[in-house]
């Protein structure tokens, strides 16, 4: 009986335990995805040039996520993340590809770049004086405009590094290509935008 | 005078993050929701599987009608490409699974504890 007992004792705190490092690890989660999830749309709405089509791609990382990979350590959860938004980015490319090849064989063909108004896209102001705010919605709309044409590689690597703040290690991972290629793609994304945006690079009201 | 990478980069960042800051009310909202959806779906993987019941069907009957209008055994048919390019539209994960595969030798390599990190 006293045996028994404890059995059932250890058996209780066990999943007691159990219990509660879910509950941890379902906070901690939580807490990952509500401090990446903002730059994560934006990165994606770059990507994709809508933004109801990121918050889909958002949506569908962040339960993959938590699914898949929910109980691999914190830290990896940042490149494993945006491998998955890579992915499902690239994924997204692809479908648009056959969709419009499928609509221009049914006589609807649209070129869908002709869509998107990134002036219109343009976030709403907040707290910034007429000038300052006008000054930073334009030199953003060049900057957006300059990253999205970009070749894929090279967009990839830079929003992960410059916009997410990821290191070179944490990038290839995201990217699933060795550190060397991060750095190239990077290294070219760099000299392509200043070659695009001009000597001065990007020019917002905020400098640095 | 010509600015270094780390200013260029530096500058976009500023710009980048002054976007996210100005994300409208309705979208943090849209983006709250489906993060409590993802994290809710993790106590649910019965979802999981549902979803590649549609994908299944469609596979399903795409064999059915490859198998009946194929001529006969001993003879190449190539499947029309229409076929691959409606699959491709309507298959949810069909480039996901093949993807994650080389995800997966990633995945590998770092518990194998190489260089990175």
């Amino acid at each position: 009986m006293n045996t028994e007992t404890a059995t059932y004792a250890v058996s209780w705190v066990s999943e007691q335990s159990t219990g509660t490092r879910a509950l941890q690890q379902e906070q901690q989660l939580n807490r990952f995805l509500a401090e990446v999830e903002r730059r994560a749309l934006r990165i994606a709405e770059i990507g994709v040039r809508d933004r109801d089509d990121a918050l889909d791609l958002v949506q569908d990382s962040m339960i993959k996520l938590v699914r898949k990979y929910g109980d691999r350590p914190s830290a990896e959860w940042a490149p494993l993340f945006y491998r998955i938004l890579q992915n499902g980015v690239r994924d997204w490319h692809r479908r648009q590809a056959v969709r419009n090849r499928v609509m221009v064989w049914f006589g609807r063909g649209t070129s869908g770049d002709d869509e998107y108004d990134v002036v219109a896209a343009a976030p709403d102001p907040i707290g910034r004086s007429p000038d300052e705010e006008l000054q930073n919605s334009e030199a953003m709309v060049s900057l957006e405009a300059a990253v999205q044409a970009l070749p894929a590689r090279q967009r990839e690597a830079f929003m992960l590094r410059t916009f997410e703040g990821l290191d070179v290690a944490g990038t290839a991972i995201a990217m699933g290509c060795s550190q060397g290629s991060v750095k190239t793609h990077y290294s070219r994304a760099i000299h392509s935008l200043r070659e695009t945006l001009g000597e001065h690079g990007p020019q917002g009201s905020e400098d640095g | 005078m010509k600015k270094s990478d780390e200013q260029i980069a530096r500058e976009a960042k500023a710009l980048f993050d002054a976007s996210v800051d100005e994300l409208d009310a309705a979208t943090l909202s849209t983006l709250n929701q489906g993060r409590q959806r993802a994290l809710e779906a993790a106590q649910s993987p019965r979802g999981e599987l549902l979803r590649w019941v549609p994908a299944a069907g469609f596979a399903a009957a795409v064999l059915v009608g490859v198998m009946v209008t194929l001529p006969g055994p001993g003879s190449i048919e190539v499947m029309p490409p229409g076929v691959a390019d409606m699959e491709l539209l309507l298959g949810e994960d069909s480039l996901e699974m093949f993807e994650e595969l080389e995800f997966y030798s990633v995945l590998d390599v770092m518990d194998e504890g190489d260089d990175v990190g």
